[in-house]
Formats: structure tokens, sequence, C-alpha cells
């Protein structure tokens, strides 16, 4: 029967790639803003370290956190799912129902920072026991992506794990695999965290120091667990992802300086570009541990520049409308406060 | 039959319509609320009308904590459990329409971002502004819609896009515009719902009768226009399907029409008692919508068997294309994830998307007592028992290995053991020939009974396959066939 042909790719490998490094990279970067600043804020909280307005005000940050990290989340996904959707579907299934909690497991996140966020314009104080709640879930969500992508670049172990068992409940038990990058990642969110932290409280002498120390402790530690998982890929240092990798520390390193010098914008840009290049270097890996069975580029290429020209000028329309909604709400709050103070 | 099958005890349909209702009635929600909102936010500030102001700050909230917590989740809730269950359609679907979906995407953002600055923005921002995001949140949530409906209305009506491969041609397929339209009306109608559901919680009063009455126009409306649409909605998919409308579908659609009426009802007792309307009133209101949805997108579903996308995916993830293929060289030399138990994997590619053993739509009780040649012939002539089941393209060896795997797990001992006397005759019609000839549907022979000898109807039971294409043979003892010779007797008795 001649019917359309579904295996095809609508624009180039190059151009869906890099949709795909952008969009992951910016998702990370709300997302370690997210369980860093969790971590962060429960640790400051527990110990008492700062005060509670400070405190609120970071709360009040988590659940506009989780709404980027979510809704940055859906592209890198999708663009996934183009190229690698023989193997990322296939290690889903395997893991079925720890994959299928995921989003359960991210409303129960979402409604607990909520619940932290309102509990603390109402009463000043930070709710610990929902934010443990949230972060248990944020690291439950984390791990079963790290399980389940790590298994996708294994076609032979989703074989193996399959025949044994097609109920859903197979957890990927080849953790030496999956260990060190879940915890460069977490460890990464922590530094990421520690910015965010010491940024948005640049005028609380107690969280900027509090930001720098997890940002420079997290650049730290995460620099080992990396280095240690790259050690797992010794094929990754004959490729230019080395190189990239490279530039990616002289990047971190150079947003730590901006840091300290308190150029935020400047060294955000460089912590996102320390993120580009992190997860340039995530997508080597993949390619290399598939090289044998899958090459993303043997896809066939069916322009669909119609389509793609539509998403592109949309992008464009709702980031400009964003931005205009933003300004909106800063702009004109700053007027009505200074028309009510001329009023006065 | 390329991925590995999510083998769970609870049927997929179940899986599926839970996560799929709970989202739908969200999402829909989240647009008509965002129009609700702007439109009566407006209203409100030309009259400055503060409590009116109070109540939408209010809704706001609910608003936020509803639509983009549980309505995002529950969305992405879909996108995981259709790559599990389905992951073929899903790469497919993918493939085609990723574009359509990074669009979705991108009013997505704008959707997020303008629902949060409109939630945190209530008596921070200047009012034009504030009812600027406002509109701005609603354009971008019907924006989204109006997306999604392309790639949702493609699944049921492909239309020329099973020709062209064409993105626009599958985009805008022949029910494209009656769903923008009536699940616009759907928008304004759950809009009503859910403030009514805010609005009894406010104190008994002219302001409460106002909110009510104001919220029940919504809901009528939208119920109205959605009336309307669906018609037009209805003759589009009716016209475009190929299958013949099942029992099922017929019946889901009724459902959603009573309940339309329900809904009605409740609205004008919503009017009526609007100064002290309960909240057992508007939590009914609720359910009722809810439970009208779910007729609704089950019909929708039902509608569309045996297929996923119709004329191109069958439900359990065979390619029409690859029909001649699967003929040819059968099934299992497609599965490319095995576990070494052959009749399990053909089982769970041919059949489990549907049915599961015990549970949902359950097989055992279908064939308890039966033997393994007449499962197997059933198999083979899947597609004659409704319209709503894919047929069988595996070889006849394949279809055997489906029914030992059957037959291994049901009750092997013949029906005279497992049921009385009595009652032998009706059981072995029920299973060796309701399945297809169910009394007072279409398909019913009880008058061709009539005035037949036992012998007559022994011979009968001989030649069943001579009778029509795909009749399996009569398999069953001695005592089951004079049994049931006596039961078509007293079948032909009655019809005469």
């Amino acid at each position: 029967m001649n019917l359309p042909n579904y295996e095809f790719l609508s624009a180039p490998i190059q151009l869906i790639t890099v949709l795909h490094l952008l969009t992951l990279s910016l998702h990370f970067l709300a997302m370690n803003l997210l369980l860093g600043g969790v971590i962060i804020v429960l640790i400051a909280g527990i110990r008492k370290q700062w005060d509670d307005p400070t405190l609120v005000k970071f709360v009040k940050l988590f659940p506009v956190a989780m709404a980027a990290t979510i809704t940055l989340g859906i592209a890198p996904l999708l663009f996934l799912q183009l190229v690698y959707h023989r193997q990322v579907y296939a290690a889903a299934i395997v893991s079925g129902w720890f994959w299928l909690l995921v989003p359960a497991v991210a409303l129960v996140v979402y409604y607990s920072l909520y619940r932290t966020s309102l509990k603390g314009d109402r009463t000043g104080k930070l709710s610990v026991p929902a934010l443990l709640v949230a972060l248990a879930g944020l690291l439950y969500i984390s791990l079963v992506y790290s399980s389940v992508f790590a298994m996708a670049e294994r076609p032979k172990l989703i074989h193996e794990l399959y025949a044994q068992d097609q109920s859903g409940w197979v957890w990927n038990p080849a953790i030496g695999s999956y260990l060190l990058r879940w915890l460069h990642m977490i460890l990464g969110a922590l530094a990421v965290g520690g910015y965010w932290i010491g940024a948005i409280g640049k005028n609380s002498p107690v969280a900027y120091q509090t930001g720098k120390r997890f940002y420079v402790t997290g650049v730290a530690v995460a620099a080992v667990a990396g280095s240690a998982y790259l050690m797992t890929v010794p094929s990754l240092m004959q490729t230019r992802a080395i190189w990239v990798l490279g530039i990616g520390i002289l990047s971190t390193l150079g947003s730590l300086h901006l840091f300290f010098k308190k150029k935020f914008c400047l060294s955000g840009m460089l912590l996102l570009g320390s993120m580009l290049t992190m997860v340039y270097a995530r997508h080597m890996v993949r390619l290399l541990r598939l090289a044998d069975t899958y090459r993303p580029d043997s896809m066939r290429f069916m322009p669909q520049w119609g389509p793609f020209g539509m998403f592109l000028i949309c992008f464009v329309v709702v980031l400009v409308v964003v931005a205009y909604m933003v300004r909106l709400l800063i702009t004109k709050r700053s007027a009505e406060l200074s028309d009510s103070g001329a009023a006065n | 039959m390329i991925y590995p099958f999510w083998d769970v005890t609870t049927g997929y349909g179940i899986l599926m319509a839970t996560i799929a209702i709970i989202h739908v009635f969200i999402s829909h929600f989240a647009i008509g609320g965002g129009l609700y909102l702007v439109v009566t936010e407006q209203m409100a500030r030309r009259h400055n009308d503060e409590p009116l102001l109070a109540f939408l700050q209010k809704l706001t909230k609910f608003f936020v904590l509803v639509t983009i917590v549980a309505g995002v989740l529950t969305g992405v809730g879909i996108w995981f459990i259709i790559g599990l269950l389905n992951p073929l359609a899903t790469e497919a679907l993918i493939h085609n329409y990723v574009w359509g979906w990074a669009t979705e995407w991108t009013f997505f953002i704008g959707e997020i971002a303008a629902a949060l600055i409109y939630y945190y923005g209530w008596n921070k921002m200047a009012a034009q502004a504030h009812l600027i995001i406002g509109w701005i949140y609603f354009i971008f949530a019907w924006l989204s819609l109006v997306i999604i409906n392309g790639i949702l209305t493609f699944m049921l009506t492909p239309g020329k896009w099973l020709t062209t491969g064409n993105f626009w041609d599958g985009f805008f397929n022949p029910t494209y515009w009656p769903g923008v339209i009536m699940r616009t009306g759907v928008c304004i109608m759950l809009a009503g719902l859910y403030a009514l559901l805010v609005a009894a919680r406010q104190a008994t009063g002219d302001f409460k009768a106002r909110i009510v009455r104001y919220s029940v126009t919504w809901g009528l409306f939208g119920l109205a226009l959605t009336t309307v649409t669906q018609r037009w909605y209805l003759s589009s998919i009716l016209t475009t399907l190929t299958t013949k409308v099942l029992p099922g579908s017929i019946l889901a659609l009724r459902s959603a029409a009573w309940l339309a009426i329900v809904i009605g009802g409740l609205l004008m007792l919503a009017w009526v008692l609007a100064r002290r309307l309960s909240k057992i009133i508007a939590g009914l209101l609720m359910v009722s919508g809810l439970v009208w949805f779910g007729s609704f997108e089950s019909f929708r579903e039902s509608v569309r068997k045996p297929y996923v996308i119709t004329g191109y995916i069958y439900g359990n993830g065979v390619e029409v294309a690859k029909t001649e293929k699967y003929k040819k060289e059968g099934y299992l030399a497609q599965i490319t994830y095995r576990t070494g138990d052959d009749g399990a994997d053909l089982f769970r590619h041919a059949c489990r998307s549907c049915h599961t053993l015990e549970g949902y739509r359950p097989l055992k009780p279908a064939f308890n007592g039966a033997d393994p040649k007449f499962i197997a012939s059933i198999i083979r002539g899947a597609h004659l028992l409704n319209a709503n089941m894919p047929p069988f393209f595996g070889t006849p060896a394949e279809a055997d290995q489906i029914a030992a795997y059957i037959y291994q797990r049901i009750d092997q001992r013949p029906l005279d053991q497992i049921y009385p006397a009595a009652d032998l005759g009706r059981q072995t019609f029920a299973l060796r020939c309701a399945k297809c000839h169910k009394p007072g549907t279409a398909s019913d022979k009880s008058k061709s009974f009539a005035g037949q000898s036992t012998s007559d109807l022994s011979t009968m039971l001989d030649n069943l396959p001579e009778l029509a294409e795909g009749m399996p043979a009569y398999t069953g003892t001695a005592a089951e066939r004079n049994a049931l010779v006596e039961y078509l007797q007293l079948l032909g008795k009655a019809a005469k």
C-alpha cells in the first residue's frame, strides 16, 4: 500500500541538534536554579542561617522556576524523541512505571512548592516539610531521567532487561553507567543554584555569601564528578568534545570571576555557555555509545520548511511578547508606585 | 513491533483515559477560564466593581493552581503515556508534526508567562497593563488549541494526507474546523462551570446571585455552541470514516447527549438558586462536565477504532502500509524485542493493546472451555467479530501460537464440566456463536433456526466454514453440540 512514510527528519539533523542542545541548556539552567535553590534554601532554613524575609523571597521564586523548568523541558524532549525515538521509547517502556511516575511526582513537587510559597506569603515562615517533599521529588525525577537516558544509550542492555521482565518495573541495574552522571548533575545544580541565590540575593550579604560558597564548592565537586564520569567514556577524549569541554571549564572560571566582581549578567551568560558545552559533551557521549547501532544522520531528510517557518516566526513573536509582558510588569508597577508616591 | 511492549495488568484504555480525560477537562478550562477572567475584569474595571475584582482575584489563584500545575503536568503525562502505550504511532506523529508541536510549545511559553504575570500582577500592575496581559494569555492559550487540534483531528480523519503526506493536508483535515469551534465552545462552557465552583463559596446575597447568573450565562452559551457545532463535527467524522459506527460509540455519544441535557438543567437550576447556590450543585455540575467530556472523548476514541491513526496505523501498532509484509513474513519476524516465549510475544503485539487475560476486556472468560483450534479461528477472523478489531495479518502458524498461549491460561475443562447441564446450551452458544451473532443485533440469526430439525441444525454445525467467510468449524464436545442444537431451536421458536 502506498502510504506516506513517517521515518524521516523534517529539518537537517544539524539544525535539530542545535535546537535540542540550546533548549536543553535552558532547561538545565532553570532546573538547576530550582534543584540547587531548594537544597541551599533548605540548608539555610534548617540551620537558621538566614532571616525569614530572605528565605521567603527565594521560596516565592520556586513555583516560577518549576514552571520554567517544565516549560523549557518540553522542547528538548521533543527534539530528542524526534531523533532518538527508538532508543528513548524502548528504555522508557522497560522502566514504564518509573517513567510514568515522573509527571505524577512533578505534580506533587509543584504543589509542595506552591504550598511553601503561599505559606511564606501568609506567615513569613519557611515550610520545611513541604520543601523536603519537593526536594525528594526532584531527586526522584532526576534519577529516573539519568537511569532511562543512560539505558537508552545501551540497546543491548534494553534487549536483555526486556527479555527478563516486561512489566515496566525494571530499574536500570547498570548503576555505574549513570551514578556519576547523575551526581555531576546534582552537584552542578548546587553550583548553578549558588549562582542564582547570589545573583538574586545580591543585596543581602548573607544570601550572596551563601550563594558564593555553594557556587565555588559546587563547581569544584562537580568538576571532580564530571572528570570521573569522563574516565568511563575514554573514547570521548579523542573527539572535539574534549576541546569544547575545555572551553566550558574556562567559561565556568570566567563566570566565577565575574560573579566575585558582582557582574551577574555577564557571569550568567558565561554560565549558560558552560552549560552548553556540558550538554554538547553529553550529546557526544550518546553518539559514541550508539555508534555501532545507530547514526542519526542516516535518517531520510524530507524538509517541511513551511511548518518550520511557522515555528520560527511564532518563537520570535512569543519571545518579543514575553519580553513586552515582563517590561509591562516592571515599568507599569514602578510608574504606578511613583504616581502614588507623587499623589501622597 | 519495533518497540518493546509494556505488559501492564491495567488495560491500556483505562490508563490512557484516566490521564487524558483529566487533562482535557483542565486544559479546556485553561483557555475558557482565561477569556472569562479578562472579559469579566474589563467589565469590572469599567464599572469600578470592587467586589467583582476581588472575586476575580480569588478565581485567578484557583485558575493558576489548577491550570498551570495540574493542567500542564497531566499534559506531560499524556505525552509520556502515549510513548509507552503506542510508541510507533507517537513516533509517526512526532516525525510528521514536530514543527506543529514545537509551535504549540512557543505558545505554551507565552501562555505560562502570561498566566504567572497575570496572577502576580493583581494589585501590582496598572489596570490597563493587567488587562493586556489577560488578553495575551487568552490568545496564546487559544492558539495552542488551534495547533493541537490539528494533530488530534488528524489522528481521526487524516484526509488527503494519506495520499499526499503533506503537513498541511493532514493538519487542516476534514474535522479540523468543526473541532476548533466545538472545543472553543467547550472551553467557554467549562469556564462557566469552574467559575460557579468558586462562586458557590461566596456568602449568600446579591453579589453571589449576580456572579452565579453571569457564570451560568457563560456555561449555557458554551453548551449551546458546543451542541450546535458538535453536529457539524459528527457529520464530518461519519462521512469520512470508512468503518461503521459501533454500538459502543453510539452509547458514548448518547451518554454525552444526555449529559449535555443534565448540564443544561443544572445550569438552569443554578440560575434559579443563584443567591444561595450550594457547593453540591456546583460540584455536580463539575462532575457532569467531567463525565460529559469523558463520554465525548470516549466516542472520539472508539469511532477511530480499529486504528490509532485512521487508515495508517492500527490500534495494536500494526502499520497498514506493511500488511503485505506481515502476511508474507509473519509478525515474529518484525518483532524486534523478543522474550524467548513466541506465543507471549505474539499475544502482546497482536492482542494485548486492547485485551488483558483477566482484567480490562478480558479474554479468559471469553474463551473458558474453548479448544485451541476454535481460538485460532477466532484470531484469524478477528476483524469479522466487529468493526473495531484490527485484522490479524500474521501467519496461520502464528495464530495457532497465540491460541496455544491463551489456551494455556484459560479453564480447559469442557463446558459441560464448568456449567450445569441446564445452562450448557446457552453457554455453548455464548462461546461459539454469540461473538458474532449476538441476539438482538443486526447479525442475529435466530429467525433462521425456526422450524429446523435437530438433524438440520446438526448438519449446519458440521458445515459451518462453508456458510460464510471466517466461520470457525464446530470443534466442541458432543454434549455441548447437543445442548447447542436444543438452544438454537429455542432461539428459533422465540424469534418466530
